[in-house]
């Protein structure tokens, strides 16, 4: 039963979830990976350099996104992790990831995930999540595209109330 | 008032359909309390003691007669009949259904008002001198810049989960109506040396559990990088404010932890990486400023015999000394409305009086109505020759009290009468205070004097900043009141200091009584309370309030 | 004595729990005397969560023949606002409303401060 919805185009699917999340101290079983930011920058090389699988990075709410300024190219995926929904901290980190540090590759959100902050996390750049509230794909794909303006940029490059009113 | 466009509107039909799909999941059960609460919170819906209040946004203080005739139709429908105007500018409706509030989003919607963001961690409803536009020491209407700060701020995508929820007042005057110095941003608007606006900007005030009156952390911030300083601001808090302790949560606490330069460092190192994309472009900011409609002040009205009747009715004079202003325009004045009849529940309006304060705007005030921080209500431009017959209208629906800025005109919270998180009533202590100082001679005599009660230290009632501050406590399950002297939340902002042991509740009002006698006593010349009190120190006071415990 | 209440989830109606079902009098409550089933009454209301929110304990005095809460926010909960004395439970009148109004314990319900502390 698939757990990770991905945002394609302006819906949103099922996807499989190859990663397997590793905790520091963990052996590296091969594969599609998740390591911790302090894991990473600890065996950064190392971990470029795997043979097969990919690799993504896990930042926990108080960690710095600019510690991944430079580092970027072998991650595939940051994921996001949001131990309340309440703590809006991803959001900033998201769009940073996004707008200053040009991260091209899947922005996850994992912990308490709630279809209803959908809008707000694909404005800031998510693109895949793992709803812990039961939702599904259809219920993300509507949330995400309920509101058919918005006043602010952001990092989804959707064009501003302020640039649509003057025609751009 | 600003005009929406199709754009504003469409924002607010998808957010109130959104929140009908998030009560409809509540009420079936697919949402949790504990997940539902800081959604309705977002949207201004509270459950309180005895029922859900919803809390609406009036958007700077700014009504049309249109939107209050609709407040009015809610009042009746919706609630029993009646309103509350609170601090924060906006009208509470306390007996609300959950499963109504969709319904009564939606007739709010069809007169471009909205819940917003009036609760939740987030950017609440920013507040403005209510005598914008109108006032005759304004250097430009601050309406402008708040309106496009509520587009910015509305459904903001990365600062709508922020560590707490964060207050934005901007004023434009010398005499500071907003109390911005005790907000998590005030904008102070300054001329600069190039005759450009400019803000200057206060960060990290605030009230609550520790009360700050907030440093400045810039001196001038050109008015059209004002978004871009804004984003770093929050930015910065988002990231750095405390969650662990929802007590120091507030922008205040990092501020003061930091220390307001190395804030305003991080801000100003933040700033420097957002560059002017985060700015609103000039014509945006044009095209909101052309969206106002434009009071038509054209000509020196005559003043009709405006003069003639102050001079023949002492009650009419009386009411034009407390409650009208000076206006920029020559022939006309700013008609304050006391929502502080003797007795009366502060800020509490009733569905008949919205109409008539409706109809008064639509025929005397250019149909514009403002909502204050001290829960009262304005008619920004009333031409002198018509103030008689407002004060007339007014009067007939218990609307004409004539205490302004005067003792009975008292700031109160809703308290334990209504709120879940009061420890004690406000509003009887407001009551009890207004009847003793009745007598508007008296109270005329007294001069300006500012009492603002809350019902817990949260304080929505801005008892930190009152003149006099009443602050309501729990004491061995028993209601007991906090005095504190010397606050103000004017331009000489200042915290009140305790003035000694809390008092109960039968207590009260003979304090407060004390208190004036011994301001009576003290004053030389035209000393306010205020003046008095700095000069004096607390120590006649205090011994007026206590002396028989010694 | 004690009884059980909380807000209904529809309208946020002040409520007290009955043999299972919520009535909106306090004068019909059901009593406990006993922390037992004080307990399991609200064990079981906690488990209708689209019934009521918050359901808690609160501790009653006798007052003129008829049970009123010991806490002065409990009383104003099965009262009303006392800045209008026609809004809320009050407007009915009766004995058991002015029983309501002259009781004046003072002390804190245990279960509202149990409930916070759990938050």
């Amino acid at each position: 039963m698939p757990t990770l919805i991905r945002r394609e185009g302006a819906g949103c699917a099922w996807a499989d979830d190859t990663f397997v999340t590793l905790e520091d101290e963990a052996p590296d079983p091969g594969g599609d990976v998740i390591v911790t930011l302090s894991r990473f920058l600890a065996e950064g090389e190392a971990l470029a350099a795997r043979p097969a699988g990919r690799l993504g990075v896990r930042l926990e709410p108080e960690d710095e996104v600019e510690a991944l300024e430079g580092r970027l190219a072998p991650v595939v995926l940051v994921a996001l992790s949001f131990p309340k929904f309440r703590d809006g901290r991803p959001f900033t980190a998201a769009r940073l990831l996004r707008t200053r540090l040009g991260f091209q590759g899947e922005i996850r959100a994992v912990g308490d995930v709630l279809r209803d902050q959908a809008g707000f996390m694909v404005r800031c750049g998510f693109d895949a999540f793992v709803p812990s509230d039961g939702s599904g794909p259809e219920a993300w794909a509507l949330a995400a595209a309920r509101h058919r303006h918005v006043y602010q940029r952001a990092a989804d490059g959707r064009a501003p109330a302020f640039l649509e009113r003057q025609g751009g | 008032m600003y005009r929406y466009d199709a754009v504003d509107r469409a924002v607010l039909a998808d957010r109130t359909a959104e929140f009908r799909d998030q009560v409809e999941r509540r009420l079936s059960g697919e949402l949790t309390e504990d997940q539902f609460k800081p959604l309705r919170l977002m949207n201004g819906l509270y459950l309180q003691l005895h029922a859900y209040m919803l809390r609406v946004a009036v958007p700077y203080g700014s009504l049309n007669p249109v939107q209050m005739r609709a407040l009015a139709d809610i009042a009746r429908r919706f609630d029993r009949g009646y309103g509350h105007f609170t601090t924060r500018t906006n009208i509470q409706f306390n007996w609300v259904r959950l499963a109504d509030a969709p319904d009564i989003l939606d007739a709010l919607a069809a007169v471009d008002l909205h819940a917003i963001q009036t609760s939740g961690n987030c950017i609440r409803n920013v507040t403005a001198d209510p005598y914008a536009g109108a006032a005759a020491d304004e250097l430009e209407d601050p309406r402008v810049w708040c309106e496009a700060i509520r587009q910015w701020s509305s459904l903001h995508p990365e600062f709508s989960f922020l560590p707490r929820k964060f207050k934005i007042a901007v004023t434009a005057s010398p005499h500071d109506r907003t109390a911005a110095k005790v907000h998590d941003i005030g904008l102070l608007l300054r001329r600069g040396r190039d005759g450009e606006t400019g803000f200057e900007v206060i960060v990290g005030g605030g009230m609550g559990r520790t009360p700050h009156v907030g440093p400045t952390i810039k001196a001038y911030l050109p008015s059209d990088r004002l978004f871009s300083y804004l984003e770093a601001i929050l930015r910065v808090y988002n990231r750095h404010g405390r969650r662990d302790n929802i007590y120091k949560a507030r922008i205040k606490i990092l501020v003061s932890a930091l220390g307001a330069e190395a804030f305003a460092r991080e801000v100003e190192a933040e700033w420097e990486r957002i560059g002017t994309d985060g700015d609103l472009p000039r014509a945006e900011v044009d095209r909101i400023r052309s969206a106002f409609t434009t009071p038509d002040l054209g000509g020196a009205p005559s003043s009709g015999d405006f003069e003639a009747r102050r001079a023949a009715e002492p009650a009419f004079a009386r009411f034009v000394r407390n409650n009208l202003k000076a206006h920029l325009r020559p022939g006309y004045g700013i008609v304050d409305i006391s929502l502080k009849g003797i007795g009366e529940t502060p800020g509490d309006i009733s569905a008949d009086q919205m109409e008539v304060v409706a109809d008064l705007a639509e025929r005397f005030g250019q149909g514009d109505i403002r909502a204050t921080h001290e829960q009262n209500l304005v008619l920004p431009h009333v031409r002198l020759e018509h103030v008689h017959e407002v004060w007339k209208g007014l009067a007939a629906v218990g609307l004409a009290t004539p205490n302004i800025n005067l003792i009975s005109d008292i700031i109160a919270c809703p308290g334990l009468d209504y709120c879940a998180l009061a420890n004690a009533r406000a509003i009887c202590v407001a009551q009890d205070i207004a009847r003793r100082f009745e007598a508007p001679d008296r109270a005329e005599a007294i001069g300006e004097l500012k009492i603002k009660i809350s019902g817990c230290i949260n304080a929505c009632g801005h008892h930190h900043v009152g003149h006099i501050g009443i602050l309501g406590v729990d004491k061995k399950g028993e209601e007991f009141y906090q005095l504190t002297l010397g606050g103000s939340g004017a331009e000489d902002a200042a915290v009140g200091k305790m003035l000694g042991p809390a008092l109960p509740i039968d207590r009260v009002t003979d304090a407060v009584e004390a208190i004036v006698e011994a301001y009576l006593r003290e004053r030389t010349g035209g000393e306010r309370f205020l003046d008095t009190l700095r000069r004096t120190g607390d120590a006649p006071f205090r011994e007026a309030v206590y002396a028989d415990a010694h | 004595m004690k009884a059980l209440t909380a807000n209904r989830l529809s309208d946020g109606e002040v409520v007290f729990w009955k043999d299972g079902a919520w009535v909106e009098r306090l004068a019909e409550a059901g009593l406990f005397d006993e922390d037992g089933p004080a307990a399991s009454a609200e064990a079981a209301a906690r488990g209708q969560p689209t019934l009521v929110i918050d359901p808690y304990l609160i501790d009653l005095v006798d007052s003129s023949g008829f049970w009123a809460p010991v806490s002065y926010r409990e009383r104003i909960r099965a009262l009303g606002p006392t800045n209008h004395e026609l809004h809320g439970k009050q407007a009915e009148g009766g004995g058991a409303v002015e029983a309501l109004r002259q009781a004046h314990g003072a002390a804190r319900s245990s279960g509202r401060v149990n409930l916070i502390r759990r938050k």
